[in-house]
């Protein structure tokens, strides 16, 4: 039983076991070994990020490889002022505002599938059964607009209702992030709010 | 919650099926391994030139975004470059006109200014017209050049030319 336990406990030396500021360190010498764990440990939520902004599989892909090759060239010029993730996430958000700024008014929407604890969430069904005036509305239906509300906001906007309410980032954070201070932050959150409820009407008892 | 007057509740509901958005399965599998490929085949090295310089300034880049898809901040930046251009033409134009009151025009044919300065004017013509008719110090010299080892008996390559003066009061 000891000995099980033992060898479910990861090697101290191994990067999975490793703290964030060791990897960083080894990654900046060209260990790429260090910086692969990196890239799992951050993968799902610069993923989900860029996903959120987009609503295309295929540019978040895009987007999160470049910004993590981005990251990795521009090492040498991390100074360790914030964490690394943070570091990261605002490449993310810098490049994914950039290739908004480009693409602007010619998104493709290609949908994530929805997982399947939505269907057990109580809010979630609440919205689908009781407050929708057509009953029969789908998930995907729900998703599929709610998607199409977000797309009619600015970036910036965007940005920070996918911050706050889609991934649950403080506004001390989000303000860290996208460089502007908290008072901002709050007001691009209000005004981004009453955007999407206004287009959202349907689908919300107000 | 309620935030300045507003119920948010209900959207912020909706907000959370974004959370159950999931990418198709398994593509986090390979992800990593994708990207430190790219990065082993040399990726990410170079960027572009905006990426490489903001790396190195990024007041710099942050500065020429302030221009981005603004007509009117590269107008009134231009117009205040031309203006500032115009100020410095003026400027060192007429600072070079004061001068040239001041001092003689100097011929520079490849010879010692000094000296052709002072053989082309006459020094008695040049100080008449300094110097005041009546009292101060009148000037006298000897229109003749000599090379100032003549006088001073320096060996070498001395070809400096200079011409003597003599002080007196004026009457």
């Amino acid at each position: 039983m000891t000995m099980a336990a033992s060898d479910n406990l990861p090697d101290p030396n191994s990067p999975a076991a490793m703290l964030e500021a060791d990897l960083v360190k080894l990654a900046r010498r060209g260990d790429l070994k260090a910086y692969d764990e990196l890239v799992k440990r951050y993968q799902e939520r610069i993923y989900a990020m860029i996903c959120h902004m987009t609503s295309n599989h295929e540019d978040a892909n895009d987007l999160a490889q470049e910004s993590f090759i981005k990251a990795f060239s521009a090492l040498k010029s991390f100074k360790g002022g914030s964490s690394f993730y943070t570091w990261l996430y605002r490449i993310a958000v810098n490049k994914t505002i950039n290739f908004l700024k480009q693409r602007k008014n010619k998104y493709h929407i290609s949908l994530n599938d929805i997982d399947f604890n939505a269907e057990h969430d109580p809010d979630l069904m609440a919205l689908i059964s009781d407050k929708t005036p057509n009953r029969d509305v789908a998930l995907s239906e729900l998703q599929k607009k709610l998607n199409e509300a977000l797309l009619k906001l600015s970036e910036p906007h965007r940005m920070v209702v996918v911050m706050h309410d889609v991934q649950g980032m403080s506004h001390d954070e989000i303000a860290e992030v996208m460089g502007c201070n908290i008072g901002t932050v709050r007001s691009r959150l209000f005004y981004a709010r009453q955007q999407l409820q206004g287009q959202l009407t349907d689908y919300l008892k107000v | 919650m309620n935030e300045s007057g507003q119920n948010f509740d209900e959207l912020k509901k909706l907000l959370k099926l974004k959370r159950h958005e999931v990418p198709p399965p398994g593509f986090f599998n390979h992800f990593s391994d994708e990207i430190v490929a790219r990065i082993r085949a040399g990726e990410g090295k170079g960027g572009t030139f905006l990426e490489r310089l903001n790396d190195q300034v990024p007041w710099l880049v942050n500065f020429i975004r302030v221009f981005e898809a603004r007509p009117g901040v590269i107008g009134g930046f231009a117009t205040a470059l031309c203006m500032l251009l115009l100020f410095g033409v003026v400027l060192a134009e007429h600072s070079e006109t004061g001068s040239s009151l001041l001092v003689p025009a100097v011929a520079s044919n490849g010879t010692d200014p000094a000296a052709t300065a002072v053989a082309s004017v006459p020094a008695s013509a040049q100080f008449a017209s300094a110097m005041p008719s009546e009292g101060g110090i009148a000037i006298s010299t000897n229109a003749s050049l000599q090379p100032v080892a003549s006088v001073f008996g320096q060996a070498g390559d001395n070809t400096t030319l200079f011409q003597p003066a003599s002080f007196a009061p004026a009457h």
